[in-house]
C-alpha cells in the first residue's frame, strides 16, 4: 500500500515538475521575475531621489536684495542653482517651460525689506509637472527643504542674537520650540522606541502581503491540479489507472500528495522570491531602521508552526476543491474555465482583507466571508504571526473540517463510475449534436 | 476451456441515452473475441463494464466466474485494459512508464522482468527512454499495448488497438496480440472497426448495432450464413436486416 501510494507520487511529482509550464510557474517565475521587479524597484527609486537631490533649482530674484542673495548663496552651496536672467515672472516662467528645469524658485520683490525690517518674507516654489509622475514632486520638496533648514538656522540665529541683547540664558532651540514629543509604543507587552504609525504602517504592508502570499499559492496550487487531473481524463489515463488493481483511495491519494509536494516547492519559492522582491524594493525606502522587527515581524516558533499548519491545510483542501471539480470536466479547456470559477472565493476574500479587516465589514457580509474557509486562511495566518493562537488554531479546525467534507466527497466520487461518464464541458453537446 | 467472459442483458443508460439494450455474450478461455459494430454502437461501454470501469444500469458480467461490480478488484488482478484512444503521462519516459505500470503487479524482484516482456512487446528498443510526449501515435499505442500485456493478464481488453495507426504500427500490434495468444494464458476481448483485423485475429466475432448483438460466430462461420466474400459485406448485410 505505502509503495503504491508512493509510486503514484513520484509518478505525479514528476510529471509535474517536468512540466514546463509548470517549472516556470513554480521555479522560474518566483525565483527570477519577483527579484527582478523588486530590484527595478528599488533602482528607480534609488534614481528618483538621486535626481532630485542634483536636480537643479531655477531661480527669478525679482527682489535682488541683500537677504535674497544670502538665500541664494545657500542654496548654490547645498544645491544646484540656475539663474533666469528674467525681466518678469511671466517671461521666468516661459524660461522654466523652456529649459525644462524641474523648480523655479520665485523671491518677490520687498523680500530683503521683509527680512531686514523683521516682517515675515515669502517666497514661491514653481513646480514643473511636464510627465505627471511622482518623481517630479521631488525637486519641489527637495526645494522646499533647503529653504526650510535655511529659514530654520535664520530663525536660530536672530533668536540668539535678541536673547544676547536683553541678556537671557534660554536656549535658541527651546525658545522657538519649547515643547519636544517623543513617541513610543507598546505592542503585547513590549515597549518599542517607535511612533506608533510605523509600527501600524509596517504590519498592514505585512496584512496586504499576507493575502497576496495565500491567494497566489491557492490559486498556483488549484490550476496545477486541476489541469494535471485534466489531462489524465483527457488522455484516458485514469481510464487505465482505474483499472488497476490498486485501491481507488490510493489513487486519489497520490495525486492529492504529489501535487501537495509540488505546490509546497512552489510556496517556497513564492516566498523566496517575495522576501528578496520587499528586499530590494525596500532596500532604500527602510534607510531608517526601526527597532520593532523583532516584536511584530518575526513570530514566535509556536506562530511558525501554526502558520505551516494552516499554509498546509489550505494548500490540501484547495487541491482537494480542484480535483473534486477537475473530476467533472473531460478536458483541460474545460477544467481551466471551472479553474476560474473556483478562485473567485479565494480571490474575494483576499482582496478585500487586503484593504479593510473584518470588523469593519457590515455583519451580514461579514458572515458571508467568513463561511468561505479560504478568508480564514488569511485572517488565522495574521492570527498567528500576531501572537493569537487561540483564533489561528479556530481558523485550522475550520479549514480541516472543510476539507475534510471536501475530501470525503471526492473520494465518494473517485469511487463511482461519474469519474470516467462525467462530462462538463463542450463534448456532450457535440456528439448529440452529430448524432441527429 | 472454461468461459473467459459471460456477459447476460448488458444495459447501460447514459442520463437519456441508452447506450446498451440488452447485450449477451461469451468469451471462451483462450480465445480472441472481436466486438465489431459502428460508431456509437456500444463497444466502449461494453468494454468498460468488462473492465470494472463503469456499471451496467441492469445486468451483469463475469469475468472468470467473478463478477464485475461485486468483485471488481479481484477481476482487475486478472485483466489488461487498454482504453480507446487513450495516452499516456507525456512527460515521463516510455521506460518509467512500464516501470511504473510494472509496480502495481510484480513484486519488487520481478519488476524488471515484466518491464523486459513490455520492452519486446512495445519493439520500441532505444526509444524507451526518451518523454512520451515526444511519441508518435503508434509509438504510444505499441507502449500502451505492451504496458496490457506485460503483466499477464488473463483477459486483455483491447479497446480498437489500430484504431489510427499507419499499416506498420497497425500490422505490429496485431501480429504482438497474436503471439501472445498463441504463447497460451490469454484470452482476448476486442473492439474493431477494421474487419481486416478482425479477419486476422478473432476466432469468434459479434456485431453490435445500437446496443444490441445482432450476429454473433466464427469469421468463416458469418461469411457462409449471409453468403457474403468478406466480413464487411456481412456487417453490411446484418446491420440492414437488424
Ligand atoms: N459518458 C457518456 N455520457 C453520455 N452518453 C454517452 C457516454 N458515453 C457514451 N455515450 C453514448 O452511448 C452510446 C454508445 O457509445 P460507445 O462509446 O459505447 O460507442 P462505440 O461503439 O464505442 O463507438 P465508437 O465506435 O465511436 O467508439 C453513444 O450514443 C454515445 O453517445
Ligand atoms: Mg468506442
Amino acid at each position: 500500500m505505502v509503495r503504491i501510494l508512493l509510486a503514484l507520487m513520484v509518478k505525479e511529482v514528476k510529471e509535474l515538475v517536468r512540466d514546463p509550464k509548470i517549472l516556470l510557474g513554480v521555479v522560474l517565475m518566483p525565483l527570477i521575475l519577483f527579484p527582478i521587479i523588486g530590484s527595478a524597484i528599488g533602482v528607480s527609486q534609488e534614481s528618483a531621489v538621486r535626481a532630485a537631490s542634483s536636480s537643479p533649482i531655477a531661480i527669478y530674484d525679482e527682489d535682488k536684495g541683500e537677504a535674497s542673495q544670502r538665500l541664494i548663496g545657500f542654496l548654490e552651496e547645498n544645491g544646484t542653482v540656475i539663474t533666469l536672467e528674467a525681466s518678469s515672472l511671466g517671461e521666468a516662467l516661459t524660461e522654466l517651460e523652456k529649459g525644462g528645469y524641474p523648480t523655479l524658485l520665485h523671491i518677490p520683490l520687498g523680500y530683503s525689506a521683509n527680512i531686514t525690517s523683521g516682517r515675515k518674507a515669502m517666497v514661491r516654489i514653481y513646480a514643473n509637472l511636464r510627465d505627471l509622475t511622482i518623481t517630479e514632486t521631488v525637486g519641489a520638496e527637495a526645494a522646499a527643504n533647503l529653504i526650510n533648514i535655511y529659514s530654520y538656522q535664520a530663525s536660530l540665529s536672530r533668536i540668539e542674537r535678541l536673547l544676547g541683547e536683553v541678556g537671557a540664558t534660554y536656549e535658541a532651540e527651546a525658545v522657538r520650540s519649547p515643547i519636544a514629543i517623543h513617541y513610543s509604543s507598546l505592542v503585547k507587552g513590549s515597549l518599542i522606541e517607535a511612533p506608533p504609525h510605523s509600527i501600524i504602517g509596517l504590519v498592514i504592508s505585512q496584512s496586504i502581503l499576507l493575502p497576496v502570499l495565500v491567494m497566489v499559492m491557492l490559486m498556483f496550487a488549484i490550476q496545477m491540479a486541476a489541469t494535471s487531473i485534466a489531462i489524465e481524463k483527457e488522455q484516458k489515463t485514469f481510464e487505465t489507472l482505474m483499472t488497476l488493481p490498486i485501491d481507488r483511495l490510493a489513487i486519489l491519494a497520490g495525486k492529492l500528495g504529489g501535487s501537495t509536494v509540488v505546490a509546497i516547492l512552489g510556496s517556497i519559492a513564492y516566498m523566496f522570491g517575495f522576501s528578496f522582491y520587499m528586499g530590494s524594493a525596500l532596500r532604500f525606502a527602510s534607510q531608517t531602521p526601526l527597532p520593532i522587527g523583532e516584536v511584530v515581524l518575526s513570530p514566535s516558533p509556536i506562530g511558525l508552526l501554526l502558520l505551516g499548519c494552516i499554509i498546509f491545510i489550505t494548500l490540501v483542501s484547495g487541491l482537494a476543491l480542484a480535483i473534486s471539480l477537475a473530476i467533472f470536466t473531460d478536458s483541460v479547456r474545460a477544467a481551466q474555465s471551472l479553474v476560474g470559477v473556483v478562485v473567485i472565493p479565494v480571490v474575494v476574500p483576499a482582496i478585500i482583507l487586503m484593504f479593510t479587516s473584518l470588523e469593519n465589514l457590515p455583519t451580514w457580509f461579514r458572515w458571508i466571508l467568513l463561511m468561505v474557509p479560504y478568508t480564514h486562511s488569511i485572517i488565522s495566518s495574521k492570527a498567528a504571526l500576531l501572537g493569537d493562537y487561540f483564533g489561528a488554531v479556530g481558523g485550522i479546525l475550520y479549514i480541516s473540517i472543510f476539507t475534510g467534507i471536501t475530501l470525503y466527497i471526492t473520494s465518494r466520487l473517485f469511487s463511482t463510475e461519474r469519474i470516467i461518464t462525467s462530462r462538463i464541458g463542450f463534448r456532450r453537446g457535440l456528439r448529440t449534436k452529430s448524432k441527429e | 476451456m472454461g468461459i473467459a467472459v459471460e456477459a447476460s442483458g448488458l444495459v447501460k443508460n447514459y442520463g437519456g441515452v441508452q447506450a446498451l439494450r440488452g447485450c449477451s455474450f461469451k468469451v471462451e478461455e483462450g480465445e480472441v473475441f472481436g466486438l465489431i459494430g459502428p460508431n456509437g454502437a456500444g463497444k466502449t461501454t461494453t468494454l468498460r463494464i468488462v473492465g470494472t470501469l463503469i456499471k451496467p444500469t441492469m445486468g451483469w458480467v463475469k469475468v472468470f466466474g467473478v463478477d464485475t461490480v461485486e468483485g471488481a478488484s479481484e477481476v482487475r488482478r486478472m485483466i489488461g485494459y487498454l482504453p480507446e484512444d487513450a495516452g499516456a503521462y507525456p512527460n515521463l519516459s516510455g521506460m518509467e512508464y512500464l516501470r511504473f505500470m510494472a509496480g502495481f503487479y510484480a513484486r519488487r524482484s520481478d519488476i524488471e522482468a515484466v518491464v523486459n516482456e513490455g520492452i519486446q512487446i512495445s519493439g520500441l528498443g532505444e526509444r524507451l527512454g526518451e518523454r512520451i510526449k515526444g511519441y508518435s501515435k503508434g509509438m504510444t499505442r505499441r507502449l500502451l499495448l505492451a504496458r496490457a500485456l506485460m503483466v499477464r493478464p488473463r483477459l486483455a481488453i483491447l479497446d480498437d488497438p489500430t484504431a489510427g495507426l499507419d499499416i506498420v504500427h497497425a500490422h505490429h500490434i496485431r501480429v504482438k496480440i497474436k503471439e501472445y495468444v498463441k504463447r497460451g494464458g490469454l484470452t482476448v476481448l476486442l473492439s474493431s472497426h477494421n474487419m481486416l483485423e478482425v479477419e486476422y485475429l478473432c476466432d469468434r466475432v459479434a456485431l453490435i448495432d445500437r446496443g444490441i448483438i445482432i450476429e454473433e460466430g466464427g469469421p468463416e462461420e458469418l461469411k457462409d450464413r449471409y453468403g457474403a466474400e468478406n466480413l464487411e459485406q456481412v456487417f453490411l448485410e446484418a446491420t440492414r436486416i437488424g
